[in-house]
């Protein structure tokens, strides 16, 4: 399933896959293209569009911290294979 | 029962829910407030469960008595998960914990994260649409102002136009306040949006309102370090082997003493009880069926609380998630996920706990393979066979004894590993849940919250398997007892020699060997054995005799059973006074006079032991667990057929080339 929202970034930027971000590396989620079950799961999770992350740990696991919306007090692992399919925009 | 109003008359009992996303400290606010009166209870048809206790919130309405239910931890009432499920039924009305009535709450309260708030109202949102009288619990204020984020409670109060209070369940800041309030709460004047996209804009734009955020990063510099290091391939690797080494050895070795102290104890009771009932059926019941029944139950108590205390330690330090991602790269070849590991390693000190510890694998498929093949993992109660015969294996060869023991261990978990993958191929087959896991910031545990669950752990236990077991060990003791057999000449001349004797120990002695005499002889003729004659031409393929098979039938009680069933059967079939029972069982004799522990039929039982479920308590925990005794069957009949199919090779094999 994929999920968008409007977003200013998506419009100048083209959406990578999490896992191309580098240890400390800013970005916004764009989309998840993931299962349907585990999309939701992710977005409840606070992975939902346009919400702000920051890369802790490349990888299996991949870490990524939830920033700005949470204090940065939030940190996500994700296995390889379904942070591959959350795309995000880098921030410059 | 409807939502009550200031019209209403009073009522006397209000049903408070407690809900919110997990790692918030629900549980241990939920603790703060009920302390020792809470009880887990389940829900039924699910393999969830809930804390619940009955308390009374404060002075001025002492005349009320509140049943707070701690709901199990989610992200959203709206997700395809039974956690997620359990939740909203219980918020419509339609489930309720074991023992409580069904009807919709009269209140809710939600417990939210300070500093994770604007996920946080997402579930906020959906509480408010139910419409019911609510309370928002602000929680981990004293985290939050650490990282200087600030919340204006009143604002945010009217934003949700439910009363909202800023607390540390932790420090016991604003707790009063909480019970006060709870007991005044009120169906909120505002409502949120119902589409899931609109509830998160809602959320943003309340967040923004009412919360400061500071980007603070000193406190994340540390956690990234020690994220990196334990989620490291080979460090992470090094240091979880020295985190569950250090567990376990303090599971094995301090759970040791008490459970010496609880033995003892029981055996002096049971002594003591056994002295003022004089002989007969009572006195038997009394000391060999339940005491010796409780005394096989209750003697694990401490290895269960001492697991469970740990593992609420090491869940509170935030440790517990990032080794489930270092052991999900092992386990997923063979279909189990990192949340399978600390169960199946809890499986070698008993597969009970280890069993009712799969309650943290969130996904059913990996909680059912994991409850599947945990009893494939050696416990502590197939120690005293493996002991017994390694040695009538190897006598006199200490090393490979530790050699065929460690094979032991090695046989049993890659039996379960291989068990686990043709189950996730064939009848549990279907993707499994990808690892996705909040990682809980690094904090001290709390040990009240991880008394509570020990204690409470450790009465699920008594009550459920205890019970049980008992009521089996009874059924189980009758059928090993009854009918008596007759006198045997050979005892009734020796008790009649002891009494012509003047030498006291003497005159014991002779009294023991007629008593051992006639024990035997009532073995042999109870309906354990008649079952074990009628039933030994099945087990014959394997090599077993008439005594190994009653050996075998009664050890499914348990299995340490094993060898003092063995003993009772063989004690005195050799003539040699001075033997030990361990030399009586490697030396008894067969009907026909040949050995019963040939090196072909000991390979074969050690196997069947290693394979086998022949754990009555675990059958029935994995029915409990599973809520199916479908399950519990399709175990036990899996790891039989497995046991009788490899044993059978064994023996067969050894006994072709002459072993």
């Amino acid at each position: 399933m994929q999920t968008n929202t409007p977003s200013a970034h998506k419009a100048t930027r083209k959406a990578v896959p999490l896992t191309q971000l580098v240890r400390g590396q800013r970005g916004r989620i764009d989309c998840t293209d993931a299962e349907s079950d585990d999309c939701s799961v992710l977005r409840a999770m606070g992975l939902r569009p346009d919400a702000s992350i920051q890369m802790c740990r490349l990888g299996e696991p991949c870490i990524v911290s939830l920033t700005g919306a949470c204090g940065g007090g939030c940190r996500i692992g994700l296995a390889k294979g379904i942070a591959s399919r959350v795309m995000v925009h880098i921030d410059e | 029962m409807s939502t009550p109003t200031a019209q209403q008359i009073v009522p006397t009992k209000r049903t408070i829910a407690v809900l919110g996303n997990p790692n918030v400290g629900k549980t241990t606010l939920f603790n703060r407030i009920a302390g020792i009166r809470a009880k887990t209870a389940n829900f039924p048809g699910t393999t969830q469960d809930a804390r619940v206790a009955h308390v009374r919130l404060n002075q001025e309405h002492a005349d009320i008595e509140s049943v707070l239910i701690d709901l199990p931890g989610i992200y959203s009432l709206h997700l395809d998960l039974s956690e997620s499920k359990v939740c909203a039924d219980v918020l419509a009305g339609t489930a309720a914990p074991a023992g409580e009535e069904s009807h919709i709450p009269d209140a809710l309260l939600v417990v939210i994260d300070a500093t994770n708030l604007m996920r946080n109202l997402s579930i906020v949102g959906e509480s408010l649409a139910k419409r019911l009288p609510t309370v928002v619990a602000v929680n981990l204020i004293d985290a939050a102002r650490r990282r200087s984020i600030h919340i204006d409670p009143d604002k945010l109060s009217e934003c949700l136009g439910c009363p909202v209070v800023l607390c540390s369940a932790r420090t016991g800041e604003g707790i009063e306040e909480l019970t006060t309030t709870l007991s005044k709460a009120r169906v909120p004047d505002r409502s949120a949006p119902t589409d899931q996209l609109a509830i998160e804009r809602w959320a943003q734009d309340i967040y923004s309102a009412v919360s400061m955020p500071n980007e603070h990063t000193g406190d994340d510099q540390f956690t990234d370090r020690l994220d990196r290091a334990f989620t490291h391939p080979v460090l992470g690797l090094i240091s979880f082997a020295a985190v569950m080494t250090g567990f376990f050895w303090v599971i094995f070795k301090l759970a040791a003493y008490p459970m010496g102290w609880i033995d003892l104890w029981i055996s002096a009771v049971g002594g003591w009880v056994g002295s003022i009932i004089p002989p007969g059926p009572v006195h038997d019941l009394m000391v060999n069926g339940i005491f010796a029944g409780v005394g096989a139950t209750v003697v694990f108590v401490p290895q269960i609380c001492l697991l469970f205390f740990l593992l609420a330690l090491l869940e509170g330090t935030g440790y517990l998630a990032r080794a489930a991602f270092v052991i999900d790269r092992a386990m997923r070849p063979f279909g189990l996920s990192g949340h399978a590991f600390v169960p199946l390693l809890s499986s070698h000190a008993c597969a009970i706990p280890g069993i009712m510890s799969t309650r943290a694998i969130p996904d059913r498929r990996d909680r059912l393979a994991t409850i599947l093949v945990a009893p494939f993992m050696s416990c502590t109660a197939r120690i005293p066979v493996y002991v017994l015969l390694t040695t009538i294996l190897f006598p006199n060869r200490p090393s490979m004894q530790a050699l065929a023991f460690t094979a032991c261990y090695i046989v049993g978990a890659t039996a379960g590993l291989l068990t686990s993958l043709l189950y996730r191929r064939t009848i549990l087959r279907g993707k499994s849940r990808p690892m996705a896991l909040e990682l809980p910031s690094y904090r001290i545990p709390d040990l009240k919250s991880a008394l509570l669950l020990t204690f409470d752990r450790g009465m699920v236990f008594l009550k459920k398997a205890g019970t049980l077991i008992l009521a089996i060990s009874i059924i189980l003791w009758w059928l090993g007892s009854y009918p008596h057999a007759k006198p045997v000449d050979e005892a009734v001349a020796l008790q009649a020699q002891s009494e012509s004797i003047a030498d006291p120990a003497q005159a014991q002695r002779l009294i023991d060997q007629a008593q051992t005499i006639q024990a035997r002889a009532d073995a042999e003729h109870s309906f354990l054995s008649r079952i074990g004659s009628t039933i030994q031409p099945i087990f014959a393929p394997l090599g077993y005799d008439r005594q190994l098979t009653v050996g075998v039938l009664a050890s499914f009680a348990a299995r340490e059973v094993f060898v003092s069933t063995m003993a009772v059967q063989v004690a005195g079939s050799d003539n040699v006074e001075d033997d030990t029972v361990l030399d009586s069982i490697a030396n008894a004799k067969r009907d026909d006079g040949s050995l019963v522990f040939t090196a072909a039929t000991s390979w074969s039982l050690l196997t069947f032991y290693v394979l086998a479920s022949l754990c009555l308590a675990t059958s029935v925990i994995t029915a409990k667990e599973t809520r199916s005794w479908k399950w519990s069957l399709l175990q036990f009949g899996w790891m039989t057929f497995v046991a009788y199919t490899s044993a059978l090779i064994v023996y067969q094999t050894l006994s072709a080339i002459g072993a």
